[in-house]
């Protein structure tokens, strides 16, 4: 076996792994896409520069392979269909939920439905800032993006959690009690 | 812990404690199934090769429908010059042929041997004596012209020339004679004197059908070993017994007609191998005598024909005079006793025989004496060309 490809799979095979499944939640993509991470990373590898960290360089890479990857779902005809169609603001997609967040506590479960609803972007910095426990600064260097944005665009994405967090809870309806908690 | 609402903090502790994913795949298969190398220039190889592809036909298409006919010309005058280049050949093998000839009649003079023997190719009256003439058509190795060779059978028996034919075109050197493998027939031929024709009965298996060249060949020798042979006008066929016979172009055939065929002229066929050419009458029938003696000045060259009159025997002009066939020679011409003017008078012959004259006769004969031939005479047409022994 490769000796690179054996280093970079023990430093970050499960990370960047983990990446890419909250991005496209569903656990056979997410296998098909780190393949194609490997593919792009064997071929820029040499030009790799050093500049950023290892594993910031392999989480950008993975989130270009989630967007070109939702991009070619679509395709252009979707794309162009969407841009006439309002009735559906975003497109749902069916895939069933994984064991691994079924057995969670139902508020992990609401989470994890509610991811759906953030755009790519948000849904990004959600995963390398809270699951992945990145910086702000790594996660700048990740999406290639200044501090300021990533803060701005984590901000705007717990928004939407929140929003849709709620919306579950009333659907739900379980306890009639409504608790404000001060934010 | 169920809230309506949650605050930023509760919210990241909740994306905090999301389940780690794990991916269960043997990190081996993973590496294995990346086509790092493969994939790409395959993305580029197949339609790379098909461009190329395409293109090649496309330059090779271009110049034929650009000049289509002029192309065809061309390529016909490729086959015309091959064919010359045959001729050459045929050439270097003659005039080969022709070094030896005059060595030979020397040679004879001084060995007192009779030359008629030797030199004379075709058969003449005097010649058959009790036996019997039989010619067989066979095709030249191209399968473009019918070569006819003769042969006297001596036979006691009183037998019929069908009976002959029939017994001895096992004995036929096709191959010694650098011409095509045709003889025996697989056919059986039989005379039908009811209907005066001659029943040709082919094995159900035969092989006369396959390809136009093949079944027109076939009716063409039958034609023409019959006619040559006989008076009988007509040919019936059968398979296996069952009247008729199969032939992709000519479909189901029950008889066909022999024409007499008249008026050829007699060309020189070299044949591989062979010094002294086939005499063989065109395949064109010339209007009269004076046309066919023109046309023998001149080369066939796509029937791989030479002429018969020229260089060995200029003539200037021909006319007919009760059955006889009056030449005169170019002015100032010198005649060679040799091999191939005596071939070429033969033709003569021959060809004055095909317009139904007996007798040949040159009024300004620069010699007298050609091999066998007085020129100084009218001497007779022979009875049949390309005489050659059997067995």
């Amino acid at each position: 076996m490769d000796s690179v490809f054996d280093e970079l799979y023990q430093k970050y095979h499960h990370d960047v792994f983990q990446f890419l499944f909250y991005m496209v939640r569903n656990k056979e993509q997410a296998e098909d896409l780190v393949q194609e991470v490997y593919i792009r990373v064997f071929k820029s590898y040499r030009r790799f520069e050093g500049k950023s960290s290892e594993k910031t360089w392999l989480f950008s890479i993975a989130r270009n392979v989630a967007i070109d990857f939702f991009r070619k779902q679509k395709g252009w005809k979707g794309r162009l269909l969407e841009k006439f169609d309002w009735s559906t603001d975003q497109l749902k997609d069916g895939y069933p939920i994984p064991e691994e967040i079924a057995v969670q506590r139902e508020e992990i479960r609401w989470v994890y439905n509610c991811l759906e609803y953030c755009t790519l972007d948000q849904r990004a910095v959600i995963i390398l800032r809270y699951i992945q426990d990145l910086s702000i600064s790594e996660t700048a260097q990740a999406l290639g993006w200044t501090e300021s944005k990533v803060k701005t665009t984590q901000h705007r994405s717990l928004k939407v959690l929140k929003k849709h967090m709620e919306l579950s809870y009333e659907k739900e309806g379980l306890t009639s009690e409504k608790v404000r908690v001060e934010r | 812990m169920k809230k309506s609402e949650w605050s930023d903090k509760q919210l990241e502790e909740l994306l905090r404690q999301m389940p780690k994913i794990q991916d269960d795949r043997n990190p081996r298969d993973i590496y294995e199934n990346l086509p790092v190398r493969n994939k790409k220039p395959k993305q580029w190889l197949v339609p790379g090769l098909a461009t190329v592809a395409a293109l090649l036909i496309f330059f090779i298409l271009i110049p034929k429908l650009m000049v289509g006919p002029q192309y065809s010309e061309d390529h016909a005058g490729q086959e015309k010059s091959s064919v010359e280049r045959d001729i050459q050949k045929a050439d270097e093998n003659s005039t080969i042929a022709l070094k030896k000839e005059d060595a030979s009649p020397k040679a004879r003079t001084f060995s007192g041997a009779d030359k008629t023997q030797t030199s004379k190719t075709a058969i003449y009256d005097e010649e058959v004596g009790d036996g019997k003439v039989l010619t067989f058509w066979i095709p030249d190795p191209q399968i473009q012209i019918l070569v006819p060779v003769s042969t006297i059978i001596n036979d006691s028996n009183e037998k019929t020339w069908l009976e002959l034919f029939n017994e001895n075109m096992v004995n036929l050197k096709e191959q010694e004679w650098g011409l095509s493998e045709f003889y025996p027939l697989s056919a059986s031929l039989k005379l039908d004197e009811k209907n005066n024709a001659i029943l040709v009965d082919v094995p159900s298996n035969h092989q006369y059908g396959q390809g136009s060249a093949t079944e027109t060949n076939f009716i063409n020798v039958l034609k023409k070993d019959i006619s040559s042979n006989s008076d009988i006008k007509k040919i019936r066929f059968s398979t296996n017994g069952e009247p008729g016979i199969e032939l992709g172009n000519y479909g189901h055939q029950d008889e066909v007609r022999i024409k007499q065929q008249k008026n050829h002229a007699y060309f020189f066929y070299y044949s591989e191998g062979n010094d002294i050419p086939f005499l063989v009458p065109s395949i064109e029938n010339y209007e009269d005598i004076k046309t066919a003696v023109e046309e023998m000045k001149k080369d066939q060259p796509t029937l791989g024909l030479k002429s018969s009159l020229l260089p060995a025997l200029p003539i200037n002009e021909v006319s007919i005079k009760e059955k006889t066939l009056i030449v005169s020679m170019e002015d100032n011409t010198s005649l060679q006793d040799d091999q191939s003017t005596i071939n070429a008078y033969e033709s003569l012959l021959l060809t004055a025989k095909e317009f139904g004259l007996e007798k040949v006769f040159i009024t300004n004969p620069p010699i007298k004496n050609l091999g066998p031939f007085d020129l100084s005479k009218k001497n007779k047409v022979p009875l049949a060309p390309n005489q050659r022994t059997l067995q």
